[in-house]
């Protein structure tokens, strides 16, 4: 009797495992490998007959790759009336499912950003696979150019190189890790507005080595003096207003951007020398952790007072440099001083009579001025932000050079 | 209860939060922040008072019937029948609130992880688990959730500390939210969030250390309302989109934003799984009272099928709803009163009206 029990125990168990395991096989074959096609890049492009034309980037093993070298980018376009017809269609087209889990790059380009991209990033937000990580990329020409043309020259890998280049905010500030995470948050937020990175191909002008801009502060993606065998740059910052591309920052004006925001280290600015009016010297600059941002209201119109403080270095000699004398040292921290707030608040007004576009998130700045939620919403602060007045303090201090002091 | 089966302080506190911590990864955090709005930090900061006074008024009543649990003090109020309406209203209560919290994590998880698996397969996976772990003693389930909270905290502490970057501290303003009505009047109604307290109704003559009880309902809704304000505040201070939407399991989403450098990525899954075994303690626990309580109420001499009936009756409850929809407007809109009638208000109400007695037969004698 007992031994009958254990057997009917054991052959219930069994069932149950069989179960299981039936019931299960299903989600693990479509996310098994074989079956899986992995997209390191998707661009969403708008296509001549109103429809959207989804470009996904896959990389093909190649022989070289088993020794560790580069893997072949392939690049597969469809046009389709939604991103999730698109990749259905793709899987047929493939005959594997496509997976973006390992996607790092979502590029729009300037023509879709401009009518208006919510559809499309509400979509990617309700796709499991996608990291919220992922970067967003509004690109100057249309995304599948951008794609064909972001071939890594240092890095084997293209995903280590997507991995890496929004990175490079940190210490130059020309670029901003702009992730569709952050784009969702700003989208649905109402005291705050999203942005992008800015990307862009060398046109041909500069190729032959002419800059299109006066100033190298000035630059911005397809408007830079690089030429290199990546044709594909991120410089610059694509502003939205709602869903829609309202406008560019270039260089300098993403670097006050990341200053607003607290996202980068250490930046380079090339200031008014004031020892001598024709020319320039670079300073390296790392913003303290004192940044004060405030906003108060004065006639129902924001005012916003920013106080900065940054800490440089000369990075730029020349012969008969003085870096220790403490007056040169204070007449080019006020030559910075100067500079600065120039260029933040140029870079305020433009973001808020120009573009109408509250990216640095001041409006989460001002809540602290409401007693409650509808008081705020009442105020609608995106569409006040307009008439902000801003008050902008810079105070630098600037500390001799790196190895040379006086020369 | 034999001495060896009664449970410690330590794991008596742990059985409490292991509850909440089911709540709180499931919808609970959304809820809060939907309702409340930024007044959410200061909402919980309320309620967890406002229970804290609840709670040391529940000991307080429950001082004179040292030892006994609330279908004792039932009996002693109402008689047999009484003591069966509670025990009836409690089992309702705890089958009801496990099967639809089931239900929802499990479509969670499918959405997750398992696309082409039927969810009813998902909820089969959880009911075999704790149809096992029944089979073990109940000692059994409170030694894993005393190991398994520990982990829980220290996914939520990283959950907060790992998210730190992208947080916007300011987005605790407007300090009122939606108002004052709503932050103190109808954000009352998240008293909920301390369904743990509900089990503490059963504990007194499970307790190694009954004296000890006070202490082990204080610390559980300390605990509970620092745990729920962590979580809440992750997301409250992480994002904005979740007071205009809504979205699936909230904290796996925060998880999701977890990052250290390029190599260290993708930590929702360690996540998910330390959440899972923990709902599976709550499972278990919950169908472990259920039992106990019917046990109590018709004085049955095996109990070891009677646990298999309620892990049924829980799957099938689970079934019931026809999609999320549903089964997310029962957990939020249904199931959260359930627990303040059940837990709250019909709990509280027969202590008060059984102190009355007491006192009065007290002054009769």
């Amino acid at each position: 009797m007992v031994k009958i029990s254990i057997i009917l125990k054991r052959i219930f168990i069994l069932i149950i495992i069989i179960i299981l395991i039936s019931s299960f096989s299903a989600s693990y074959n479509s996310l098994n490998l074989d079956n899986l096609a992995f997209a390191v890049a998707i661009g969403i492009d708008k296509s001549t007959s109103n429809k959207l034309k989804v470009t996904f980037e896959f990389l093909a093993p190649s022989p070289s790759n088993e020794s560790g070298g580069s893997t072949k980018p392939v690049l597969n376009t469809v046009e389709c009336s939604s991103i999730t017809n698109g990749i259905n269609i793709m899987n047929a087209y493939l005959g594997k499912k496509v997976n973006l889990s390992h996607c790092k790059l979502i590029i729009f380009s300037e023509e879709l950003a401009k009518e208006g991209i919510s559809d499309e990033v509400y979509s990617l937000i309700n796709e499991v696979q996608i990291r919220p990580s992922a970067n967003i990329v509004v690109s100057k020409c249309n995304s599948k150019y951008y794609i064909e043309n972001s071939v890594p020259s240092l890095e084997s890998l293209i995903p280590r190189y997507y991995d890496i280049f929004p990175n490079t905010s940190e210490y130059t500030g020309y670029t901003c890790n702009a992730t569709i995470g952050d784009f969702f948050n700003a989208l649905v937020c109402n005291s705050c507005s999203p942005y992008a990175i800015l990307g862009g191909i060398n046109s041909s002008d500069t190729d032959s080595s002419q800059s299109q801009t006066s100033d190298d502060s000035t630059i911005k993606s397809n408007e830079s003096p690089i030429t290199g065998n990546r044709a594909s740059q991120n410089i610059g910052l694509a502003v939205f207003k709602d869903d829609k591309l309202a406008g560019e920052l270039n260089a300098i004006e993403t670097i006050c951007f990341l200053n607003m925001r607290k996202q980068v280290d250490t930046f380079l600015v090339s200031i008014p020398n004031p020892q001598d009016s024709t020319s320039k010297i670079d300073i390296y600059l790392t913003p303290n952790s004192t940044h004060k941002i405030d906003v108060s209201f004065v006639n129902g119109a924001p005012y916003i007072k920013i106080n900065f403080e940054f800490s440089g270095k000369i990075y730029s000699m020349s012969k008969n440099s003085q870096y220790l004398d403490n007056d040169i040292l204070d007449a080019i921290s006020e030559s910075c001083n100067n500079y600065l707030k120039d260029q933040f608040s140029n870079y305020l007004y433009k973001t808020s009579t120009v573009l109408e576009s509250d990216i640095n998130g001041l409006g989460v700045y001002s809540l602290s001025k409401f007693t409650t939620s509808s008081e705020f919403n009442d105020y609608n602060w995106l569409n006040n932000y307009k008439n902000s007045t801003f008050d902008v303090n810079i105070k630098t201090v600037i500390d001799s050079g790196f190895l040379l002091t006086q020369t | 209860m034999e001495k060896s089966k009664k449970i410690g302080t330590i794991s008596a506190i742990m059985l409490t939060l292991s509850i909440a911590v089911s709540y709180i990864t499931s919808s609970l955090p959304r809820t809060f922040i939907n309702e409340t709005k930024s007044a959410t930090i200061l909402n919980i900061v309320y309620i967890t008072f406002i229970v804290l006074f609840i709670i040391l008024l529940f000991c307080n009543l429950f001082k004179k019937f040292p030892g006994l649990d609330i279908l004792d003090i039932s009996k002693y109020l109402g008689g047999n029948i009484l003591k069966d309406i509670v025990g009836g209203f409690f089992i309702i209560y705890f089958t009801v609130s496990s099967s639809i919290m089931l239900r929802n994590f499990c479509d969670s998880l499918v959405v997750v992880y398992y696309p082409l698996t039927s969810y009813v397969f998902v909820i089969l996976m959880f009911i075999f688990s704790i149809a096992l772990v029944n089979r073990l003693s109940f000692n059994a389930t409170l030694n894993v959730s005393s190991i398994v909270f520990p982990l829980v905290l220290i996914s939520a502490i990283l959950l907060f500390f790992g998210n730190i970057d992208n947080f916007s501290f300011r987005r605790i303003y407007p300090i009122l939210g939606d108002g004052f009505y709503n932050t103190f009047i109808l954000g009352l109604k998240n008293i909920g969030a301390f369904g743990g307290i509900c089990y503490l109704y059963f504990l007194p003559p499970m307790l190694k250390q009954p004296e000890k009880f006070k202490k082990i309902a204080v610390i559980s809704v300390i605990a509970t309302g620092l745990f729920i304000l962590l979580c809440v505040g992750t997301l409250l201070f992480m994002f904005s989109f979740f007071l205009t939407t809504d979205e699936i399991m909230p904290l796996f989403s925060a998880a999701r934003y977890i990052e250290f450098g390029t190599f260290f990525q993708r930590f929702e899954s360690v996540f998910l799984l330390i959440w899972i075994i923990s709902f599976c303690c709550f499972l278990s626990i919950t169908c472990k009272f259920s039992t106990h309580i019917f046990n109590k109420m018709f004085n049955l001499s095996d109990i070891k099928p009677l646990s298999i009936i309620f892990i049924i009756l829980i799957f099938g409850l689970s079934l019931i709803p026809q999609n999320y929809a549903i089964a997310n407007f029962l957990e939020t809109n249904v199931y959260r009163y359930l627990r303040i009638a059940v837990g709250f208000v019909l709990g509280i109400t027969i202590l008060i009206f059984a102190n009355f007695k007491k006192r009065k037969v007290g002054g009769k004698n």
